[in-house]
């Protein structure tokens, strides 16, 4: 029946390596981590869960999880070309940019009034100093200290867009502005 | 029922046959600590469910399922360790404690063993299965279990014999 009892008996003597002591203790702790886990309804419900996560649902999940971010990233696409569209019509209309109309934002009166949706949320406002020139120094109503009087000539843009429609405005114009600047001898 | 943590029997159990699940599980994993990991998850498993070692081929069964899931779900780092491995030296992780260069050979001829008579053995000679239980725990009739287990005693032979 048994043709190799000598090869058996040297089999066995060949002990296999021993398992680590570490592994006593990880199991003592997963055994406990069970025990504290609840036993009824809500046991099985994590049962149900741990089965639900997985295979072959954790497939269906992924499945789903890649279809909406396929959805977000088309939506995305989309928006982002709605709003290349506006820049492109912004640069190719510099009336509106050079003239102070504010845009309605929210009663539908004004320029867009025609617009189903007109609530503009102000997206953004720059001043760009081009030049600024030194006009000496003066005493102001009476008071004793100097002031010094800058003059900066900016270049202002205010620009808003509609969520909604994804139309923006962008109004742009020169301005200038006087400082005093208090000056303190020492 | 009882606190399973209480449960101290399973240290004896473990004791017991932890070396040869070990063992067994190192035949899918090419470190030991993967190996322990797969014995823990399956042994806690099993424990949970029946607080007692009275199934043996469904624990070993459970090792193998969960030693495969393993394989799959690592299967881009084996990948990569199997790359590493390749330029690297190619020592692993002894599977037995031998005393001398005849128990150093034989070792070596064991894990030189196909892998379906590997098994076999394994279960059969350090897990002490009988083939029924083998045939369970590995889904082969019994009369394969034993055919490859004579094959594998056959086979070993062979290459120990001196050329």
């Amino acid at each position: 029946m048994n043709d190799f009892p000598e090869l058996e008996n040297e089999l066995r003597a060949l002990r296999p390596a021993r398992t680590s002591p570490v592994i006593f203790e990880r199991i003592e702790e997963a055994l406990a981590e069970n025990c504290r886990a609840p036993v009824s309804g809500a046991g099985s419900m994590a049962n149900w869960l741990r089965r639900f996560t997985e295979t072959p649902f954790r497939f269906g999940i992924g499945l789903v999880a890649a279809a909406a971010a396929v959805v977000l990233l088309l939506a995305r696409i989309n928006t982002d070309q709605t709003r290349n569209e506006d820049k492109e019509i912004a640069q190719v209309a510099p009336a509106s940019e050079t003239r102070p109309v504010l845009p309605a934002f929210s009663g539908g009166s004004g320029v867009n009034g025609s617009m189903s949706s007109n609530k503009f949320v102000p997206a953004g406002a720059t001043q760009v100093v081009y030049n600024t020139r030194n006009e000496g120094l003066q005493f102001a109503d009476g008071s004793r200290q100097p002031l010094r009087r800058l003059r900066y000539q900016t270049q202002q843009t205010w620009q808003w867009r509609n969520p909604s429609t994804g139309a923006s405005l962008r109004v742009s114009y020169p301005s200038e502005e006087v400082v005093l600047i208090p000056v303190s001898g020492q | 029922m009882d606190n399973i943590a209480s449960h101290e029997n399973w240290k004896s159990c473990f004791s017991e046959i932890g070396p040869g699940l070990l063992l067994f599980a190192r035949q899918w994993t090419r470190s030991a600590a993967d190996a322990e990991d797969i014995v823990q998850e399956a042994f806690v498993k099993f424990w949970r469910r029946n607080h007692q070692i009275n199934n043996r081929a469904l624990l070993y069964a459970t090792v193998r399922s969960i030693a495969l899931d393993f394989i799959r779900r690592d299967k881009r780092r084996a990948r990569r360790e199997a790359t590493v491995f390749a330029d690297a030296d190619p020592t692993v992780e002894p599977q037995f404690e031998w005393e001398d260069e005849a128990q150093s050979a034989l070792a070596a001829a064991v894990s030189c063993l196909p892998h379906d008579q590997r098994e076999v053995l394994v279960l059969k000679i350090w897990n002490e299965l009988t083939f029924s239980e083998i045939a369970g725990a590995l889904g082969i009739s019994q009369n394969t279990a034993a055919s490859r287990y004579r094959y594998a005693l056959a086979n070993l032979k062979k290459s120990l014999q001196p050329q």
